[in-house]
């Protein structure tokens, strides 16, 4: 395994209780500091599950993981500290507002006083929810909700930011100005785990992607190289189809 | 990690706030349950208690034993006698109607001539010592006194008052008939200097004290408001649960748990913070209904609550009932997986507890068996523990094992949470 990687995955497999097969099924690859790494498969193919055992919410069945050179189950609560969050689903207090739900949010992150503040205004503003902010967020629209999600995962910069799908539902115009956004954090020496349904968008965003089905991991590689190994391919969305073929999932 | 917890505390507060059915399940909710119940028990414990238990008395003996027994009677403050029935003298017969019609508790009858049989009974034992004659055999009048008793009274409660009547009754005739005996052998006797008179008038005394003191200390009967109060304040407090519950459910289902669980912060912390904030809750409710109690209640021409003498053992125990509650409401809340499924499961075991632990009626007014399953719920350890302190003059002392079980109660509750928990999370 490479020595600039932050995240090494070997043989990871997870069997959920009562299911009979495993949603994660023997996977095994590396993610390198600094990277945009897309993870992505169609619907129930294991990227969720993936990023929760990287995170640390529940144990793999087996394999070893291996995070900032610590292994994870024996130093998860160092881990914990350097990695961010913004998960598929609206994680927030709807009856919060923006502001009361990232002070929270950050607090648990250990921010606190002065520099909390500064640092929940800072991302209101250049998310455009500067004048929204103490609003509920059950009055948001679901662009804003998202915006609101991704600050709550990147308010104590993170070494190590999972996004699973953070531009579902959102306009064009949001969707930009997350992945900008995302881009500056990266640039400012973030690593980003990325999944997302929206080939084009990753194809432009990753510096290097994976697509699992089935719990299987079936290839990794940057963009340009995958496209161009497959004949018939013009982009990543034709390949995706290709490799994970058309039938309709669950 | 200070600072977390104030966050997470804070957190908690805002959303409390502004689940407004949710607070208004807390305050609003036991301030009508005390109004109604107390309005519609406030005639049936009045019954028992405003003047004291109401006994019709018919003294048909109108001589020392009626008398004596009329002037106890009357002394004691747990009686309240009277001798007419709608302003006719009472009569044995005018009695029992009354008391099965249920006007009065208790009837007691003495009938013409008893202490003429004490008497009678005396001089013949006096007789039969002094003399040897065996008169005692051929004239042995009984003396019957007949206590009436209302057939739909509750028994458990009647047969502690009955029991003490019976024995203080008896005190009386044995003090009448140690009273003639004593004269009579002073007849016999010509040193009066040892006649026992006067000790026995003094030991005597004693034993009649004796008597009133037990009965006043250890059979209180608190009134609708003294019984309301404390109940409904405990059974609104472990209501949190509802709310607690949904809180920590909420946090689930609306997807916030994958950030909880994985942030850097242990989860104790925020079940900690939640535990704060409501407990803070439990403690503004004991004030509104206290508030209630005093204030609003006598407005209504209901008497004021009277809190006893130990604030210390008061605040003492309602931390310890809402430890109890916040404890039972992060169980309900971590076994539960729907906040529907809580919201059924958290109120039907309230109604459950509260029932069984004496809340909607009395515990003492239970058959023995009922009384037995209530001394197992935490409301009715805390009820329990208000009655000492309201009524029974009782300190932190007396309430130290109700706090003790109702802290046990909230670690037990805690650790059942813990289990499921970690149950949970191995998917
Ligand atoms: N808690 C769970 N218990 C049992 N099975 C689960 C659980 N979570 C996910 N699964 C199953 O595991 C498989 C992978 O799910 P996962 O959520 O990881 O897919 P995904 O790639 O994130 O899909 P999507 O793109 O739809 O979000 C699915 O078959 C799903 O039904
Ligand atoms: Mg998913």
């Amino acid at each position: 395994m490479s020595n600039t990687a932050i995240i090494e995955i070997e043989n990871l497999t997870k069997t959920f209780k009562h299911a009979e097969e495993p949603a994660v099924n023997g996977i095994s690859f590396s993610i390198n500091r600094n990277e945009i790494f897309g993870l992505l498969g169609p619907n129930g193919a294991g990227k969720t599950t993936t990023i929760s055992i990287l995170c640390g919410l529940f144990a793999p069945s087996s394999g070893k993981i291996v995070i900032d050179s610590k292994n994870l189950y024996e130093e998860l609560p160092l881990i914990k500290k350097i990695i961010g969050i913004v998960p598929q689903d609206i994680a927030l207090y709807p009856t919060l507002s923006a502001r009361e739900n990232l002070a929270f949010y950050g607090s648990m992150y250990g921010l606190h006083g002065k520099n909390l503040k500064n640092r929940i205004e800072f991302w209101l503003e250049k998310l455009g929810l500067k004048d929204t902010g103490k609003r509920q967020v059950s009055t948001y629209s679901g662009g804003m909700k998202r915006r609101v999600n991704l600050i709550a995962g990147i308010l104590h910069q993170p070494k190590i930011l999972f996004l699973d799908e953070p531009t579902v539902g959102v306009d064009v115009q949001s969707r930009n100005v997350i992945i900008e956004h995302l881009k500056e954090i990266n640039a400012a020496g973030t690593t980003i785990i990325y999944t997302s349904h929206h080939m084009e968008e990753a194809e432009n965003f990753c510096t290097r992607v994976s697509i699992i089905d089935h719990g299987k991991l079936l290839t990794v590689g940057t963009p340009t190289e995958l496209i161009n190994n497959n004949t018939g391919a013009a982009n990543l969305e034709a390949l995706f189809l290709n490799l994970t073929n058309r039938k309709l999932r669950d | 990690m200070l600072n977390k917890l104030l966050a997470t505390v804070k957190k908690e507060a805002l959303l409390l706030l502004r689940d407004k059915v949710g607070l208004a399940v807390l305050f609003v909710m036991p301030v009508a349950l005390i109004l109604v119940m107390t309005l519609i028990q406030d005639s049936a414990f009045k019954s028992i208690n405003e003047k004291g238990i109401p006994i019709v008395f018919v003294n048909d003996d109108n001589d020392s034993l009626g008398y004596n027994i009329k002037q106890g009677l009357m002394q004691n403050d747990l009686c309240y006698l009277v001798d007419s029935i709608d302003g006719k003298p009472a009569t044995a017969e005018l009695a029992k109607k009354a008391v099965s019609e249920g006007n009065f508790l208790l009837g007691i009858v003495i009938p013409k001539g008893a202490t003429t049989a004490i008497r009678k009974n005396v001089s013949a034992l006096v007789d039969e010592t002094m003399n040897g004659s065996d008169s005692l055999q051929q004239q042995q009048d009984s003396v019957e006194i007949t206590i009436l008793i209302d057939p739909v009274a509750k028994k458990s409660f009647l047969n502690a008052v009955t029991s003490n009547l019976r024995e203080f009754i008896s005190e009386v005739k044995t003090k009448i008939m140690f009273q003639s005996f004593s004269e009579q052998i002073a007849d016999v006797i010509p040193d009066r200097q040892n006649a026992p008179t006067n000790s026995y008038k003094k030991s005597q005394i004693i034993h009649y004290k004796e008597i009133f003191a037990s009965t006043a200390s250890d059979k209180i009967i608190p009134n609708a408001v003294q019984h309301n109060v404390p109940a409904w304040t405990i059974f609104a407090m472990f209501f949190i649960a509802i709310p607690l519950s949904n809180s920590i459910l909420k946090e689930k289902t609306e997807g916030s748990v994958f950030r909880l669980h994985t942030m850097p912060t242990p989860y104790l912390l925020l079940i900690n913070g939640k535990i704060i904030v409501y407990v803070i809750v439990c403690l503004l409710q004991f004030l509104l209904m206290l508030a209630v109690g005093k204030f609003l209640l006598p407005q209504l021409g209901l008497p004021a609550l009277v809190l006893g003498n130990s604030m210390a053992g008061i605040l003492l125990l309602t931390l310890a009932t809402g430890f109890a509650a916040t404890g039972f409401g992060v169980a309900v809340g971590t076994l539960a997986t729907t906040d529907h499924q809580a919201a059924i499961m958290g109120s039907l075991s309230i109604l459950l507890l509260s029932a069984l632990g004496g809340i909607w009626v009395p515990s003492y007014v239970m058959p023995q068996v009922m009384r037995t399953i209530s001394s197992y719920s935490p409301l009715n350890w805390s009820l329990e523990g208000f009655y000492k302190l309201f009524l029974r003059g009782g300190t932190v002392n007396d309430i130290l094992p109700d706090v003790l079980k109702l802290m046990a109660f909230f670690f037990v509750m805690m650790a059942i949470a813990h289990l499921a928990n970690r149950k949970k999370r191995n998917v």
